[in-house]
């Protein structure tokens, strides 16, 4: 479904990701882990083409078979557009602070769908209200919203979207422990309901172990070790995954 | 805290009753500004004149009204020219950064190496005349500051997430450029544009009193001060006090505000 094989990414001649290649099961949550500089962010960001302009990636992204990093700049931005979702970290930085909501989630959704702003008060209405986000989010502007419900915002995206796979870099890292559990509750049944491929980065290990099915373990660039959620935490192998299980538990 | 508050208010009340004097001298001014009177000339404020009269025995009220409106709209005009150039030149540099905006920066710190007044001054050497030519030159070497902020907010705003979203999913060029960088970086430049005004008017006066800004026939805040040189060596005080007073209070005003908006712009999210 979606495979990046022997990425390498160079920014001012220094390895960022070297020789990375992994698989993310169609279907399933994928969640990476590792300490902060091993290159999790960078591993996103080649895989939605928003890297550097610096950066210089070699190797290839496949996503249903089309090899991602061949295709022109225009059919990458198409097909990313048609199929790809992303949530960023810091919820507040995602919109625009000068626009309303209403604006900002018909343009990310509807608008790219080719469909009218009636067609989508319609159906971001019942996800809104779906999400318990107040009623009148769509009226308000990004500053007079909490990170918790512009993360569910993204969300509210995403269900309307319905992508096929869903990218999200430390989504839950600026929310308090009950919209974390919120958030992800929100994103099982995201997963659950349309069968999304959903490729996460998460820094807390307990936030990881509840909601992955596939575990990705890197350090500097490179993935030391993969595996299914029990594997990775109760038998790891690699001594990075060893270290960064033992200093958790 | 509440006191703050209300400094704009006050700053922006003060402001607006010389502006509103100055839009509607022609029906508040109580005589016709370049009347002659030589029965008249030199007299100190009184019942009649309520400023005084100048060397030719005409109005310092009136001539002070008429010529705010001069002052104001050099200052006006030429900060809308700067800011559009600033906003082109600096977004342009910003936006497309690496080899574009380093050379574009060299350019601009090359023209920020010479004193604006003395590039103001050269071109005002050589296309020296009317208002409207004073505040095209005045615009066209006001831009330097604006193009700065804009660059650097440009290039602040495009590595934010929201714009790394709107160019992943094919948002038209000029939809990021305008719907997003340039409305989200207005609120700098509103606050620069402020500061500019105040520089305006100063520059505007400061040539005028040089005598190389508007010509001395037409009355402006600049002119006033320029014959009032000499009549102060005469006794006659109001020809350069009113004036005076009249450019230190605005310029004091559009500062007292441009400070207030650019502390409040800090404190939110916009």
């Amino acid at each position: 479904m979606f495979k990046m094989e022997n990425v390498t990414v160079q920014i001012n001649e220094k390895f960022i990701l070297n020789n990375l290649s992994f698989t993310v099961p169609k279907g399933q949550i994928s969640v990476i882990i590792g300490e902060s500089g091993s290159g999790k962010s960078t591993t996103l960001s080649a895989i939605l083409g928003i890297l550097p302009a610096l950066a210089t990636v070699e190797g290839s992204i496949f996503f249903n078979g089309r090899n991602l990093v061949a295709l022109a700049k225009q059919d990458q931005a198409a097909l990313r557009q048609r199929h790809f979702f992303t949530i960023f970290q810091d919820a507040a930085n995602s919109f625009s602070p000068t626009q309303k909501m209403k604006q900002q989630l018909y343009g990310l959704t509807a608008l790219r769908m080719g469909q009218t702003m009636a067609v989508f008060l319609a159906k971001m209405k019942r996800i809104v209200q779906d999400l318990h986000l107040p009623d009148d989010v769509l009226e308000r502007y990004p500053f007079e919203l909490s990170g918790g419900m512009l993360q569910r915002c993204m969300l509210a995206c995403a269900l309307y979207l319905e992508p096929a796979v869903l990218l999200a870099d430390e989504p839950t890292s600026s929310l308090d422990m009950l919209h974390q559990q919120e958030f992800i509750q929100q994103l099982k049944r995201l997963h659950s309901q349309l069968e999304t491929t959903v490729l996460l980065i998460i820094h807390d290990l307990d936030v990881a172990a509840s909601i992955a099915d596939f575990i990705l373990v890197m350090k500097n660039g490179e993935i030391v070790e993969r595996g299914q959620v029990t594997e990775i935490f109760e038998q790891p192998k690699h001594p990075y995954t060893r270290q960064l299980v033992a200093h958790h538990f | 805290m509440r006191k703050e508050r209300k400094m704009p208010i006050f700053w922006l009340v003060i402001l607006g009753i010389l502006v509103g004097l100055t839009l509607f001298s022609s029906w508040l001014v109580p005589f016709e500004p370049n009347a002659m009177d030589m029965n008249h000339i030199y007299e100190a404020p009184n019942g009649t004149h309520l400023l005084g009269t100048d060397q030719l025995g005409r109005d310092v009220l009136s001539r002070l009204l008429i010529g705010g409106r001069v002052t104001l709209f050099i200052a006006t005009l030429s900060v809308v020219l700067s800011s559009i150039m600033g906003i082109i030149y600096g977004g342009i540099s910003g936006y497309f950064g690496g080899a574009i905006d380093a050379v574009m920066m060299r350019i601009l710190e090359a023209f920020l190496t010479i004193p604006s007044l003395v590039i103001v001054l050269a071109l005002q050497a050589i296309m020296q005349g009317s208002v409207w030519r004073m505040a095209i030159i005045m615009g066209c070497t006001g831009w330097f500051v604006t193009a700065r902020i804009v660059r650097s907010e440009f290039i602040r705003l495009k590595e934010i997430e929201f714009i790394h979203m709107a160019k992943m999913f094919r948002t038209p060029l000029w939809k990021i450029l305008f719907h997003h960088l340039l409305r989200n970086s207005l609120p700098a430049i509103f606050v620069v544009t402020i500061f500019n005004f105040a520089g305006a008017i100063f520059t505007e006066v400061s040539l005028s009193f040089l005598g190389i800004g508007v010509p001395p026939s037409i009355p402006s805040w600049g002119t006033m001060l320029y014959t009032a040189q000499n009549d102060l060596l005469v006794g006659a005080w109001w020809m350069g006090l009113f004036p005076g007073v009249f450019i230190f209070v605005t310029i004091l005003c559009v500062q007292a505000i441009g400070s207030r908006v650019k502390q409040v712009g800090g404190q939110t999210h916009v």
